[in-house]
């Protein structure tokens, strides 16, 4: 469940294993080498629809997904219908993981999308009772594979890719139900499974233990619950049997999900538990209250048309209302839900230096991969920032307080310079190397307008690098003439500082800013600040020398460290239009070509002289 | 006809010819209505209210405004060129 990779990882062994047995036991029990590979072809088909809703969708999935989850029922709702529609729970899970990692989404919601998904997940006992048994599926399976396979040829779009895997892998379930149901036709003229049903809880025990392993080793339980269906029909499992089987292939999933989440980051842990819970708490009571749930369906299947014989038909009404029920039983303590699963797991992302959205759940999609590496770098720019200040000896809560520019710069972080290299070892180049390690990986399989978009981002990562670099190089003399008898060269260097000061501000207004017009003016006027760094140009260091207010040596420092100022800013602005502008904004298209230029910034400065 | 043709025909058809540029006149333009619109916010702010530093701030905000009004106004009529 909720994690994909550890169903990829043995989904070929499993299914290799299941054509392997198939084929040995082919000559002394064909019908059983039939089941075996029907159950084979099944697997393979669920894995079909799987990538290729994922090609199909394309992003709409997603949007979706990100779209209508902002409350319990909403987020209910749409992991319901989700799942129903593409047939996945995996792929819902997946993406409803990686959301959380990249924080689009909240646990509540993701809670909220898996229990819904459990009820859509239902909806295969629907398909399988009501197609795969009512009419002769075989007969569609072969022009469904075949248009499939010649779709592909008319466009090579994704989308077309996709729908034409969807026709394949619906074709390849479809003989996979037509095969499992013929051997256990023909296994019934041989062993009689039915002798074996087991009356009273002792039954319902042993065959929920039973469609548990079965769930647990074929690591699906669409597939578990499609043998359940088939035998039903064949006669070779009691109802009652049945009913406790699909209780029992509820819980077993859970444990792929427990599996796969050993692996994850702490919001995979707290799903993957979220959805124990549920699944569990969920069997205890169907178990419980197994007859008079069966009553129920009873009474429910004579108001939807459902035949009192029709046992298949009736065994998916009752997967679907021990789930309704379950979630209707649960949903109300979703809240507690949460605060015990955020205690269970502390987010390790409290340590500063390591990154704390690159899961590899995201790398799953593009567009969660994008908002991965978009989340770290804001983490990369927040250690940034604390760096920046102490570097020059600023207290961060002044900066971001309205506090007088003045007042701020009087105010000093210390009284003996940082070891920023040292900050930088534990604070930024950890998290630097994982963006790019995630970014090679993640660009592997993106297409080119996202890749633009990664590369613009190593460019606003590097850029924050520099800027901690150039803070490194500034540092040294800010200390040195902030103390300095010299008031002249103290407060050039104090000029500097208030201008960094007055950047940083700037660039935290751009970041809490969804106003595009707000965020141009806020990027020009940040451009023109700038320029108070040009001391050569604006006459600056010319009066200094020539009235022999500093010493030679105070005039090559100054240079020097208003250029590393100069670059400071260049560097972080850069960042800003990158990092702050939504990837959806208007402003996004046109941002360079509307902020100020150099030549329009120094005819803006001519002017105001 | 191939299927290009037919993609060509379809695109022509559904009037989705230049349908990036037209995204982006369209971007372009609210851009620019929020600009216009913000500059006229700060018109009406009473300039005797203000300090000298705050009504130099306010100066330099509405040329900055104007300025990019002037070149978004430019971009619009050369993406109204091609278009």
């Amino acid at each position: 469940m909720p994690t994909l990779n550890i169903y990829k990882t043995i989904f070929i062994p499993i299914t290799i294993l299941l054509l392997f047995t198939a084929l040995f036991f082919l000559n002394s029990y064909p019908n059983v080498s039939t089941i075996l590979g029907g159950i084979a072809l099944f697997l393979i088909g669920m894995e079909y629809m799987e990538v290729g809703f994922k090609a199909f969708s394309s992003g709409a999935l997603e949007s979706v997904l990100k779209k209508f989850t902002n409350t319990t029922p909403k987020a209910i709702f749409t992991g319901f219908l989700s799942t129903a529609i593409v047939q996945s729970s995996s792929l819902i899970s997946v993406i409803t993981v990686s959301f959380l990692s990249a924080e689009l989404m909240g646990l509540s919601s993701a809670i909220g999308v898996i229990f819904g998904s459990n009820i859509g997940t239902t909806a295969t006992s629907w398909l399988v009772s009501l197609f795969g048994l009512q009419i002769k599926i075989s007969h569609y399976a072969m022009p469904m594979i075949v248009v499939g396979i010649f779709l592909p040829l008319f466009s090579k779009s994704n989308s077309w890719r996709g729908i034409s895997s969807v026709f394949i892998g619906l074709g390849i379930i479809f003989l996979g139900i037509s095969y499992m149901k013929e051997g256990f036709e023909t296994l019934k003229n041989g062993i009689d499974l039915a002798q074996y049903a087991i009356a009273g809880y002792a039954g319902v025990f042993m065959y929920v233990l039973v469609g548990a392993i079965a769930t647990v080793v074929i690591q699906s339980s669409s597939a578990t619950m499609a043998i359940i269906i088939t035998a039903l029909a064949t006669g070779q499992i009691d109802y009652t049997n049945a009913l406790a089987l699909a209780i029992g292939a509820n819980v077993g999933t859970t444990v792929t999900a427990i599996l796969g989440a050993l692996k994850a980051n702490e919001n995979g842990k707290r799903l993957a538990v979220a959805h124990f819970i549920f699944n569990i708490i969920t069997g205890l009571i169907a178990v419980a209250f197994i007859y008079q749930l069966t009553e129920l369906v009873d009474y429910l299947a004579q108001y939807i048309g459902i035949g009192i014989d029709d046992y298949t038909m009736k065994l998916a009404l009752f997967h679907t209302i021990f789930n309704i029920i379950g979630v209707l039983l649960v949903s109300p303590f979703i809240s507690l839900l949460v605060k015990f699963l955020n205690t269970l797991f502390i987010a390790k992302g409290m340590n500063k230096g390591k990154p704390k959205y690159l899961d590899s759940s995201a790398l799953v999609l593009p567009s969660t991969a994008l908002v991965a590496i978009v989340m770290e770098t804001k983490h990369l720019y927040t250690n940034a920032f604390d760096i920046i200040s102490r570097g020059i000896n600023l207290k961060k809560k002044n900066i971001l307080s309205n506090m007088d520019l003045d007042a701020v710069i009087d105010d000093q972080y210390t009284y003996k310079a940082i070891d920023i290299d040292d900050f930088y070892q534990h604070w930024i180049k950890g998290i630097y190397g994982e963006i790019i390690d995630f970014t090679t990986k993640a660009q592997v399989s993106m297409p080119s307008e996202y890749i633009e978009e990664l590369y613009k981002l190593k460019l606003a990562n590097r850029d924050i690098v520099e800027a901690i670099k150039d803070t490194k190089h500034l540092q040294k003399n800010i200390f040195k003439y902030t103390i300095s008898k010299n008031k002249y060269i103290k407060e050039q260097y104090n000029d500097i500082r208030k201008g960094l000061t007055q950047l940083l501000r700037t660039i935290e207004s751009i970041k809490d800013s969804n106003q595009d017009e707000e965020i141009l003016v806020l990027i020009s006027k940040a451009k023109i600040e700038s320029k108070r760094y040009d001391i050569i140009s604006n006459g600056t260091l010319d009066r200094l020398i020539r009235q022999g207010l500093i010493s030679n040596q105070m005039a090559t420092s100054l240079m020097n460290d208003s250029d590393y100022a100069y670059n400071i800013s260049q560097k972080l602005i850069n960042m800003a239009q990158v990092l702050f502008i939504d990837i959806n904004s208007d402003l996004r298209d046109f941002n360079e070509e509307l902020t100020i230029t150099d030549e329009e910034i120094n005819s803006h400065i001519k002017d105001h002289l | 006809m191939s299927i290009k043709k037919f993609i060509k025909q379809v695109k022509r058809i559904l009037l989705l010819n230049n349908f990036e540029q037209k995204g982006k006149k369209k971007s372009l333009k609210i851009l620019l209505e929020k600009l216009e619109a913000r500059k006229r916010v700060l018109r009406k702010i009473p300039r005797k209210a203000l300090t000298i530093k705050e009504r130099k701030a306010l100066k330099e905000e509405e040329e900055i405004l104007s300025l990019q009004i002037k070149k978004g106004k430019k971009i619009l009529k050369e993406l109204q060129s091609i278009i």
